[in-house]
Formats: structure tokens, sequence, C-alpha cells
């Protein structure tokens, strides 16, 4: 019984082998693992905490509503992850059922047995569109929401996921900053993750 | 037949006459693809203000079950009784292909994935129990 529909299929694009210029392809959730694996030895140590500290330093450096095109002052790109667009409710942390499969599918990558053992940064993101602040406070709390539907109905050990919101401060293209390709969640992984005996 | 839910992965002995024994089994995407085509139009009309974690979404349709699509129902009892099974197929498949995994692939440990590609590939030769679960498991 296979009951797969088109709608299924996700859009993602992958940046751990691209770069943020890339197009947006459709992968299945084992190429999600696939890419979920190039995890390089040049790579940052990076946790949930130290992201939303340099984004909240961030705002104070750069002030103003404009849309601030430096970057945080970490290389994510070099970490293995992949975006993934998930639609919520306006203003809203309730994720829509059209997505559903698409937070369906990292939970099959999380679970899949070549990512076992490693840890996952959900990374939050806004485009400038409204006000900053409010940007930083509903992407955490989207984050959240995904971290929280992978952990309890998609099973996933809730030790190997963290949820942090970075608002419109780590913008994919800085060219454009109201684009709604800007709105996106990254799903990063950040190494392994080595459960007590 | 009382509607009920369960949560996703909790129960294996739901029994669900809909699913084939040696049927393919539900990913987690598959299962939230099938989940919104069905029950979508009643959960944006009814259970808007819950989200899909925490037993809120299922707990939400639960009290709305007399005024939600029969479809609905079907269909979460299917993607719930699948994706069980995926799981249990998941956390069996140490012991179910210990046997083929020693004789197959020596000197591989569980756990990184590797074990589990050299039984892949090793299919032809390996048991029909152990194909059996890792096909359950969504892993081939």
């Amino acid at each position: 019984m296979t009951l797969r529909t088109a709608g299924m299929a996700l859009a993602v694009s992958l940046l751990a082998l691209a770069g943020p210029a890339s197009a947006q392809t459709m992968l299945t959730s084992d190429q999600i693992a696939q890419s979920l694996q190039n995890v390089t030895s040049d790579a940052p140590v990076i946790s949930a905490a130290v992201l939303q500290a340099m984004a909240l330093q961030h705002m104070k450096q750069f002030p103003g509503e404009s849309g601030v095109t430096q970057p945080l002052p970490v290389k994510l790109d070099s970490l293995a992850q992949i975006n993934i667009q998930i639609q919520f409710q306006l203003n809203s942390a309730i994720i829509k059922p059209e997505s559903y499969a698409a937070v369906g599918s990292m939970a099959d990558a999380i679970h899949n047995p070549i990512l076992g053992g490693y840890k996952f940064l959900v990374v939050g993101n806004t485009d400038t569109t409204g006000n900053r602040a409010d940007n930083m406070k509903l992407s955490q709390a989207r984050a959240d929401a995904i971290v929280e539907a992978l952990t309890t109905t998609f099973n996933v050990d809730p030790r190997r996921l963290e949820a942090v919101g970075l608002g419109e401060e780590s913008l994919l293209d800085t060219a454009n900053p109201k684009d709604p390709i800007n709105r996106r969640v990254q799903l990063i992984n950040v190494g392994k993750f080595l459960p007590t005996p | 037949m009382k509607f009920k839910f369960m949560a996703i992965g909790a129960a294996l002995l739901m029994s669900a006459g809909s699913i084939a024994a040696s049927a393919q089994t539900l990913s987690y995407s598959d299962a939230g693809a099938m989940l919104a085509k069905s029950c979508g139009p009643d959960i944006q009309k009814f259970c808007s203000t819950v989200n899909l974690g925490n037993d809120q979404l299922r707990q939400c349709l639960l009290q709305h079950e007399s005024q939600i699509n029969p479809q609905c129902v079907t269909d979460y009892k299917v993607a719930v009784a699948s994706i069980a099974k995926r799981v249990a197929a998941q956390n069996s498949i140490e012991k179910v292909c210990a046997n083929d995994a020693a004789n197959r692939c020596q000197g591989m440990v569980p756990g990184d994935g590797h074990l589990l590609s050299c039984l892949v590939t090793a299919a032809r030769v390996v048991s029909k129990k152990c194909n059996q679960v890792i096909t359950d498991a969504g892993y081939r």
C-alpha cells in the first residue's frame, strides 16, 4: 500500500553543498539524511544558546528596522544542513496542515540510521517584513513548535534537538530582505550526541 | 467502532485490518501528507488554534469527533497503526537480524547505518524475517 501523494514531496534547498544561492530542489527524506551527513572537520562548534546570544548581540550592534545585511559572526554555511519551508498561520506558531509532510520528512531524516547519534539545531528565520523584535520572538516560537512536533508526534529523542529563533538576523537573501525565501527553517547537524549508557 | 486516536508510535497492538502484513509502512512524511489531505479542512475548521505536537491536535479532533469527515478518522487510524508498525520494526531489527548480521556482515556494529546497508545489500541471502523487518522499518 503506497499512500504517496504529489503534495508530500518536499521543496528544500541544499545548503550544505551548494551554498545559499542554490535553487530550490525537490529532495526525499533519504536525500535530506544524506546531505545532513556531510559534517566537515572544520565546522564551528555551535549550540542554541551561543547562536541566540549572537543574534541578540547582532540586534544591538546593528540597530534599525531596515534589514541588516551583515551576517552573524559564525559560518553556519559550513555546517551540514538543509533549509525547509514550513507554512505557519499568519503571525502564529501554528503549523499549517500542508506542512505536516515537510515536518514528517525532517523526522524521517533524523530517524534515518545514517544519522543515528547526531544532534540537530532547528533554527527559525523570518524575512524583514514586520517588527524586528517581534520577528525574533515569532521565529523562536515557530522553532519551538517544530521541535515540539518532532519530539512528541514524531518520536524524536528530545535530547537530540534544540530550537532557536534568529528572527531576521540571518537572512538568506540579503539583497532581497523582504523576500519570503528568507522565511525558512534550518535543520543543522551539530555533531555527535552520545547517550549515557 | 468507537473513534479513538492513539499517540503515534505508542501502541503496537492496535488492530488495523486495512494494513496488509507485507505492505510497506508509511513514513512520517507520508503520514503527515495523508493527515493533511484527509483532515486538513477539518483541522482548519475546528482545530486551527492548536498545534501538531504534544497531542494537542489529536485531542482537538477527538473533541469534534462527531463533526469531522469520516475519511479523516479512517486515515488517521491507518497512519497511526502504520507508523506504530514501522517504529516496532525499527526497534526490533537488531534482534530479528542478529543471525544474518553475524553470518553476512561480520565485524560491523549497529548504530551508524553500515550494518544496515550491508543487510540491505545482502537481501538475496538474508533471511525472510530479517528482510521483512527491514522493509517494515522503511529502511530499504
